[in-house]
């Protein structure tokens, strides 16, 4: 290391030894929060043109012969009843980042407004909300989901109302444990002196402070709920059975694997990829840049 | 003293959880999906025999008359009939659980062994190619839903290449189970003394075990990596390289110690979801274990099978976080006082 | 008795800011530390003094850049060594007692373990003479019972033992010639203090060892040290004898500092 010669920025990452917590490192670029954004705002943007514009009809079989490779025509192929795969496609981002997203938004509330009165009245109530929360996250996620939309039957509706309620006692958790840690902390005491009645001290002045690892997790939450939407397409329990549903067309093309059919269930499993990988560089980017020790 | 009150207290956790989960599913199984007769009698059957097959079935009583019914028979152990097979459900479940749990452990094994040397190594090199390399991967292991991860495999290296079988299970379609001694194929055909099947055993466990393996080391190298660094940022790994210890030393006998930790939780919880059946991966790969037979309970309606699966899937659970309370006192001292 | 151990030579450095930016926290800083005397660094929180102690055994934090100066060890500059030569001077040459002794013990490990580590890595021998030797070390700083402390762990210290501890590792079991204590008694009891402080003056003499002692604290430095470098603000302010800088400061900080010291006296 000839620290004197070389020139300066490119040291910072070179002399790795040990950096007191209190030090930032050479501030990141937040990369990781521009490619995750990026991505997402892609799919939402595929959703909306697939609702104008597909190539071909996607819910029309028989556009090809079945089966049709990649092709200039088809770019990503036809499925084994001859629907273009691209079109499929297209259409799948409008049903999986929706469930996904509306999913998230209903739990994200739900659980913490009920996580903040819990957190912040604490006692029985409390008390009693979080052993229930304990005795059903010990239930299989994946099972439960399968289960009621099993007995409800296939919608979109349902399965947005599933996933919501899966993802509640995290989020109830994860506000109920900041917002107990916080509620006598100075702020909150101020607040209360001046007269705010309880509701106000804990929705408006608690939970803006304690939103930040609530809203990371809503990222890594909504990646979660892509693939368990995926997962009950994928075994026939989501929606009906011709909606261009990512894990459903996977589905369908699980035969076509065996026979060296690939394209059909390869290209959904990508768009998957792209959409929770992408949900999951959001998230890990909110909760390095909300994390209190790296804050200052 | 203080340590075996706080495992026995853990323990009897088990029994509120077990009868929360058991009356979440009672109910909800009886509620969503109504009366599952039909499935079970001819379509021109009289109703009589309905009834008959009704009351046979246990579905005559009212539904809180039933509940008290089959918490009396859990009481004596007794998970009761399944619809489908007929057999009883504890046999049931006792006959798939070596095919699960030996798919899960040769999948977790591989996890852990590839998901902490990468953990490692990225912060090892953090921000830089090794790094960026391992994050990227690991990324793409958690984005990819599991069963579109087994298909490509399968697409690989059995339609393509040719150098493994196809998905029918634990050994190829025709070939007889050695005798039944532990339950485990990987060690029944080596007592049977046929290294021939042993191998064709290995073959067929490959392409899950690996599918099971990518999904599982992700998350544990990113936890891994992010534990590291945070250990590598603290005062104690300042003294140790201050007092001149080398890197080597340093990483992995004085960070990785302290990393473990958080990646011990994490294989607790990840331990609890695959040893409760991987549900899609097993539906692939035509595997005969624990998460197909709950698959099919949810799809016929088998109320009993259903309950007994969710019975031992919670108390895997529980299980599984006693285990990692246990570790946390073998490695980290403080929680030992 | 009287050559340089160890030079510091208009020594610069920047941190990294947030918005990419370098920001400039030590500037020209200079100071002599004399073989066999007892240096003190005095200077505020943020005064960079603890910085340019890190820097002398190359583990500053990977935010900070050195932009320009040398630190000169017996004559060869510490800056120019790679990470091989670095880590055979480290512990072996120089070592170091940090501030909060038990965050900078290793909380999985038990402390004599930990000494018998470090004993191995400088000396060489067998696990069990290592152990001996960590056991050895405890009773010289006076941790009572040694075999039985050498078995627990840190978090099962005192603040104070476990400063004894840490002393015990960094000027015992390894054996430096100069030896660089960051804050070592902050954050003790007052009574505690002054026995540690006690502790680190009897070594230093039975050993012959060049220390330099970083603290805030003016009234450890009046009865301890021999020579002291006041800092402020990432510069060097004054340097001299003791008695030169308690009776006869010149630089206005220096004064300041030390008239604010005689208050906290005064008060307390």
């Amino acid at each position: 290391m000839k620290i004197a010669k070389a020139p300066l920025p490119l040291l910072a990452a070179e002399s790795a030894a040990v950096v007191p917590r209190h030090v930032r490192r050479k501030p990141k670029s937040y990369w990781a929060l521009r490619i995750g954004a990026g991505i997402l705002i892609f799919y939402v943007a595929v959703a909306l043109l697939s609702l104008v514009w597909t190539p071909y009809d996607p819910l029309t079989p028989g556009i090809g012969d079945g089966y049709d490779a990649p092709s200039l025509a088809f770019p990503l192929g036809t499925d084994r009843l001859g629907a273009d795969m691209l079109s499929r496609l297209m259409a799948g981002a409008r049903y999986d980042l929706g469930i996904s997203l509306t999913a998230v938004a209903i739990a994200l509330t739900v659980g913490t407004t009920i996580g903040t009165f819990a957190g912040y009245y604490g006692g029985k109530l409390d008390t009693a909300i979080l052993r229930g929360v304990e005795i059903f996250q010990a239930f299989p996620g994946l099972l439960f989901a399968m289960l009621v939309v099993q007995a409800v039957g296939p919608g979109i509706v349902n399965v947005i109302l599933v996933l919501s309620f899966v993802g509640i006692p995290d989020y109830l958790r994860l506000a109920r444990v900041e917002i107990h840690a916080k509620r006598h902390w100075q702020y909150a005491e101020a607040a209360r002196m001046v007269g705010n009645p309880p509701w106000r001290v804990a929705f408006r002045h608690l939970l803006p402070n304690s939103i930040g690892p609530v809203l990371a997790f809503t990222s890594i939450n909504a990646a979660f709920s892509a693939l368990v939407t995926a997962s009950l397409g994928f075994l026939g329990l989501g929606l009906g059975p011709n909606t261009p549903e990512w894990g459903s067309m996977i589905a369908r093309g699980q035969d076509g694997v065996m026979t060296g059919q690939w394209w059909v269930s390869f290209f959904p499993g990508l768009a998957i990829m792209g959409l929770t990988g992408g949900f999951y560089l959001l998230g890990d980017a909110l909760s390095d840049i909300t994390d209190p020790r790296r804050r200052q | 003293m203080q340590l075996g009150r706080m495992i026995l207290r853990r323990m009897l956790w088990v029994f509120p959880v077990a009868f929360g989960v058991v009356t979440l599913t009672f109910f909800m199984a009886r509620v969503f999906n109504g009366d599952p007769t039909e499935l079970y009698v001819p379509p021109e059957a009289t109703d009589a025999l309905r009834a008959q097959i009704r009351a046979r079935l246990g579905l005559a009583d009212p539904i809180p008359i039933q509940y008290i019914n089959y918490l009396w028979d859990l009481l004596r152990f007794d998970l009761g009939i399944s619809f489908t097979t007929g057999q009883s459900v504890a046999s049931d479940l006792w006959d798939r659980l070596p095919a699960t749990l030996e798919l899960g452990l040769v999948g977790l094994s591989l996890g852990i062994a590839v998901g902490i040397p990468l953990g490692v190594m990225a912060a090892v090199y953090r921000e830089r190619w090794p790094d960026f390399l391992v994050r990227g991967v690991t990324l793409g292991g958690m984005a990819l839903p599991q069963f579109w991860v087994g298909l490509v495999l399968i697409s690989i290296f059995f339609v393509s290449l040719r150098i493994l079988p196809g998905p029918v299970g634990r050994l190829p379609i025709g070939v007889p189970l050695p005798i039944k001694i532990t339950g485990f194929l990987l060690i029944d055909t080596l007592l049977a003394g046929d290294p021939a099947l042993w191998w064709q055993a290995v073959r067929q466990l490959a392409l899950p075990a690996l599918t099971l393996g990518f999904s599982t080391a992700s998350p544990i190298a990113r936890v891994t990596r992010s534990a590291m660094v945070e250990a590598m940022q603290s005062d104690y790994i300042r003294t140790a390289i201050a007092m001149g210890h080398g890197r080597r030393v340093v990483w992995f006998r004085y960070s990785l110690r302290n990393a473990l930790l958080p990646v011990v939780t994490l294989i607790g919880g990840v331990a609890g979801h695959i040893f409760a059946g991987a549900v899609l991966l097993e539906s692939i790969f035509a595997w005969p274990g624990l998460g197909q037979y709950a698959l099919q309970s949810i799809e016929r309606s088998d109320f009993a099978a259903l309950q007994g699966f969710v019975i031992y899937a919670s108390l895997l659970y529980v299980l599984a976080f006693l285990l990692v309370d246990l570790l946390y006192m073998f490695i980290d001292p403080r929680i030992r006082a | 008795m009287s050559g340089v151990l160890l030079e510091v030579e208009s020594y610069s450095g920047a941190f990294w800011s947030p918005t990419n930016e370098l920001v400039p926290v030590l500037h020209q800083v200079s100071y002599r530390l004399k073989a066999g005397a007892m240096t003190a660094v005095v200077g505020e929180t943020g005064s960079g003094k603890s910085l340019v102690a890190l820097s002398i055994l190359g583990i500053q934090p990977p935010a900070f850049v050195h932009t320009g100066g040398r630190i000169l060890y017996r004559g060869t500059d510490l800056i120019g060594l790679d990470e091989k030569e670095m880590r055979s001077l480290r512990g072996a040459e120089i070592s170091m007692v940090f501030q909060d002794a038990r965050a900078a013990l290793n909380p999985v490990f038990t402390v004599g373990r930990q000494l018998a580590d470090v004993y191995q890595l400088q000396h060489g021998g067998g696990r069990s003479a290592a152990m001996k030797q960590a056991i050895e070390a405890l009773r010289r700083v006076s941790i009572p019972e040694p075999e039985r402390r050498a078995r627990q762990y840190p978090h099962e210290f005192s603040g104070g033992m476990a400063q004894r501890a840490m002393i015990a590792m960094a000027a015992l079991t390894c054996r430096p010639s100069l030896l660089i204590l960051d804050e070592p008694t902050t954050g003790l009891d007052v009574t505690i203090q002054s026995d540690i402080m006690e502790l680190i003056v009897e070594l230093s003499r039975q050993r012959g060892l060049t220390t330099c002692l970083i603290t805030h604290d003016l009234g450890v430095v009046a009865e301890t040290c021999d020579e002291v470098v006041v800092m402020n603000a990432g510069r060097v302010v004054e340097t001299g004898t003791t008695e030169a800088i308690f009776t006869a400061a010149v630089d206005p900080y220096t004064r300041r500092l030390l008239a604010a010291s005689q208050l906290v006296e005064a008060a307390a």
